[in-house]
């Protein structure tokens, strides 16, 4: 572990943290919902995500500012993000989310979207003010079973701590078909609090999964 | 335009983009008040707005937003530039 630093994020590492985004998002599968949700293909899905971060907006999944890298040997293998909701801005991190995707995708884009709402109406969780969100947690693959992913996780309660003494809970999400990482999280001490599920029979064309999860841990 | 004239189009775009009517539109009302008001149906409600009234918001603009007031007055501005 020792040859691993954690550091923030910066603007050099915006391909990196598009890639993780990316990979993060397909969720042990092939299906990314940002490429196919949008009609987009994943070169110009990267290139959008990558404008999206360069906005440098704080407080949610899409800011640059919420990831956390891990380097070895110079490079970045690992990263994941993670924000206090509604900490430094009142505005909830769906709608800043919401914005940039509005305001970076193109409306014929989004028009595709409207069409394939009714995909994504039951596969909503919200996420709880003043509690520490993770998302988009991904290890190369050359560096995994080096306990990273566990290490970023803690490293990310340990920050949060000193920049908001009272945090209490820290929420992910993720699609049920994630096994490693909700093995990894219940091992950390995550429970899963509440599942949503669409029943759309072809849900399974655009997203990883049908069910998504919210797991949480109480820390204090 | 006239406000009142903006804000009963906004009442219409979010009934039509949240598929029901059980909220009352005025200038305190924000996504947090209003049952499926998330993250998808924020973007179609931006984008219809921006569709209704054939403007274009900056994404500062958007990130400014607190309520349908803001969102008012930021329409009204516009169509006045």
């Amino acid at each position: 572990m020792d040859d691993y630093i954690f550091r923030d994020a910066t603007l050099d590492d915006i391909p990196f943290v598009a890639d993780v985004i990316i990979n993060a998002e397909k969720s042990s599968s092939d299906k990314l919902g940002f490429s196919l949700l949008f009609n987009l293909p994943e070169d110009k899905v990267k290139e959008l995500i990558m404008a999206m971060l360069a906005e440098e907006v704080d407080g949610c999944e899409f800011s640059l500012s919420s990831f956390l890298i891990v380097e070895y040997k110079g490079f970045p293998v690992a990263s994941s993000g993670g924000w206090i909701e509604g900490f430094h801005d009142s505005t909830p991190s769906k709608i800043l989310k919401s914005n940039l995707l509005s305001f970076t995708f193109p409306p014929e884009s989004l028009q595709y979207l409207k069409e394939k709402s009714y995909l994504l109406q039951d596969m909503y969780l919200e996420r709880e003010n003043l509690a520490l969100q993770m998302e988009y947690a991904y290890v190369s693959r050359e560096h995994r079973g080096n306990n990273l992913a566990a290490a970023i996780v803690t490293k990310f309660i340990e920050r949060a701590l000193i920049e908001y003494p009272g945090l209490k809970k820290v929420q992910v999400q993720c699609y049920k078909n994630n096994v490693p990482s909700i093995r990894l999280l219940s091992t950390l001490g995550f429970t899963e609090e509440k599942s949503v599920k669409s029943d759309a029979p072809e849900v399974l064309d655009y997203l990883p999964f049908n069910v998504k999860i919210l797991m949480e841990k109480i820390i204090q | 335009m006239e406000k009142t004239e903006i804000i009963e189009k906004l009442g219409r775009i979010l009934s039509t983009v949240l598929k029901h009517d059980k909220f009352e539109i005025n200038e305190a009302l924000s996504a947090t008040d209003v049952d499926g008001w998330d993250s998808l149906t924020h973007m179609l409600i931006i984008t219809e707005v921006e569709k209704e009234f054939n403007i274009k918001f900056k994404l500062k603009e958007l990130n400014k937003l607190q309520n349908v007031g803001s969102l008012v007055e930021l329409v009204h501005l516009k169509l006045q530039n």
